[in-house]
């Protein structure tokens, strides 16, 4: 079990961060979205340890987040959204430097930053000072500083902010070879929902400190939407008429594709039915797979 | 085959708790502090008076052979506690350890504040105090290395070039002055240096702040002495106040006509403000945004 947290509460002053958020998630790699002030940064803090609850407890790999946050840290790895690194360091020094905080022995230390930098694609560079990497190559250091000690479970606080396409590529397979090939857990918080969708096979929405959704990937998008994107030609008042009557929500994109979420109990049969009665040909129509998106946005309440 | 196409591999070595875990912010921050430009002509300048005070024992132990140099009295040198005192408290000493402070312990903690590296220390198995132990003691080296070193070094070679244990005998205190003297001296920069450089995300303010606290609450001293004409105003003066506590120690008349405590209470005090104000500023960065 990497961790279980129950009935978690928060608050800064006044304003509740947590209200009685419980978790027990055990493997592979879980996203953690949420809209600004939803309580992931605070969620992050105490399964640290920086944070303790007002009410509630939980475990971190076992260990208790109240009191042994000092060995939460040393089998977890973490990488931060901002920018961070020690000036005057290179590469090899900066990673062996806090290989050797979290515990390992010197010599140890600065033959795994060598490992890990080759494993983050940073070995010609891996001299520099750390001053003058390019954001991507910073992104990837931090998470060579986050490997290094070979932790079990690793946070990753979003982990492609500020990166070009091909960097991000670069590191989601790294954080997919990392979780999916290894037995290490991966928590990432992410805005990106598109990277949440490409690396997590469990999703963990919080909303105004509440758990809004929660489940694997597949589960989620399979039982709360019957999506299908459909092309028609002809006129599409009335059939958007019709259609609205049965309860379906739709969506037109600006390419001319009607998205139609059908309510549960509905059969598509009636779409086709309703269109032949209206005299519309159906050009195209097939069961969309609902993005993460889409599920984003009815946990959290918008459109 | 290549790490790379290996994949991710894991360790198989053993995460230790240590007895200091802070070593390693020491280590690096000596090294650091190294490859500072011009630190090392500054530092090897600072041990300068050491040399001097070191030929000085030598001179007044071997006065014969240098008769023909001297035309005045031959007790001109005498190796007493005064002589330790002056070599502690000489203004050249402090100004030296005040610009180590600058190239050492400006950056301790700002670089820390602006490159935002205190999430990467916490997110750690270190504590507060580990992350305060370990950039204290890189101040603590550059310190111990003008202050403790030469004072042990000067002690011994006095006796060495003596031949005797007179010395140590006539003043057994003395060593345990040597050693208090200078825990106080580097304490207190210690906490100087790292109050002022939790201050500011930028090492230069801070190097100013450091070097310009110094120099201005001692001519904040000479200006209000200039004008009432009364000593207390010495306590304004982190020089005065260093010297005026360095006398006592070395059981020496102090400088100036005011009890030495009212001193160290002055020194302590800032020290306390000192440890409050790290205790917040960095608890204040600490967490995961």
């Amino acid at each position: 079990m990497s961790f279980e947290v129950r009935d978690l509460h928060f608050s800064y002053g006044k304003v509740k961060a947590l209200d009685g958020v419980s978790l027990d998630l055990s493997q592979g790699a879980i996203g953690l979205l949420g809209p600004n002030g939803a309580g992931k940064s605070t969620l992050l803090r105490i399964l640290l340890g920086f944070l303790s609850p007002e009410k509630g407890e939980g475990k971190v790999l076992g260990y208790n987040i109240k009191n042994q946050q000092p060995m939460i840290r040393r089998f977890v790895g973490y990488l931060p959204e901002d920018d961070c690194f020690i000036p005057g360091m290179d590469a090899v020094s900066f990673t062996s430097y806090l290989g050797e905080l979290s515990g390992m022995p010197h010599q140890e230390a600065m033959k795994r930053a060598h490992e890990v930098l080759f494993y983050v694609g940073l070995e010609e560079s891996r001299y520099r000072v750390v001053e003058t990497y390019s954001g991507g190559m910073k992104q990837r250091l931090k998470l060579a500083q986050a490997i290094i000690h070979d932790p079990k479970l690793i946070f990753l606080d979003e982990p492609t902010s500020g990166l070009d396409p091909q960097g991000r590529k670069e590191i989601l397979e790294l954080i997919l070879d990392i979780s999916s090939k290894k037995d290490i857990q991966v928590l990432i918080s992410s805005h990106i929902l598109v990277d949440i969708e490409a690396t997590c096979s469990y999703v963990v929405i919080l909303n105004k400190g509440k758990v809004a959704a929660q489940g694997g990937m597949s589960d989620l998008k399979e039982i709360k939407y019957s999506l299908y994107e459909i092309k028609i030609k002809g006129e599409t008042k009335e059939f958007l008429q019709r259609l609205k009557i049965m309860k379906c929500k739709i969506e037109e994109t600006e390419d001319g594709i009607l998205r139609v979420y059908l309510p549960p109990g509905q059969n598509t049969q009636e779409i086709f039915r309703i269109a032949a009665e209206q005299g519309i040909q159906i050009r195209h129509f097939i069961k969309s797979q609902t993005s993460l998106e889409d599920l984003f946005a009815k946990a959290v309440g918008v459109d | 085959m290549t790490i790379k196409e290996k994949g991710y591999t894991h360790w198989d070595g053993e995460l230790k708790e240590g007895k200091f875990p802070w070593r390693p912010i020491t280590r690096w921050g000596i090294k650091l502090t190294f490859k500072k430009k011009f630190f090392k002509l500054l530092f090897f300048t600072s041990l300068v008076p050491a040399l001097v005070y070191l030929a000085g024992i030598y001179i007044s132990e071997r006065l014969e052979d240098f008769r023909f140099m001297i035309k005045g009295p031959t007790e001109f040198i005498q190796t007493n506690p005064a002589y330790f005192k002056s070599y502690f408290t000489n203004d050249f000493l402090l100004f030296m350890m005040v610009m180590i402070l600058v190239f050492c312990g400006a950056g301790l903690i700002s670089d820390d504040l602006k490159y935002n590296s205190l999430q990467l220390y916490f997110s750690r198995p270190l504590k507060k105090k580990d992350y305060f132990f370990g950039k204290a003691f890189v101040i603590v080296f550059f310190l111990f290395i003008v202050t403790l070193i030469p004072g042990l070094v000067l002690f011994f070679m006095k006796l060495i070039f003596s031949g005797s244990l007179k010395f140590f005998v006539s003043y057994p205190w003395l060593l345990i002055s040597i050693i208090g003297y200078s825990f106080l001296v580097t304490g207190f920069f210690s906490f100087y240096a790292l109050f002022l450089s939790s201050l500011s995300k930028n090492r230069r303010y801070v190097a100013i702040f450091i070097f310009g606290l110094y120099i201005f609450s001692d001519i904040l001293f000479g200006i209000f002495y200039g004008i009432f004409r009364n000593q207390y105003f010495a306590l304004l003066s982190i020089k005065s106040n260093l010297q005026q506590v360095g006398s006592f120690i070395f059981n020496q008349k102090t400088p100036y006509d005011f009890s030495w405590f009212y001193s160290f209470l002055i020194l302590f005090f800032i020290c306390v403000l000192a440890g409050l104000v790290l205790k917040k500023k960095v608890r204040g960065v600490e967490i995961v945004k």
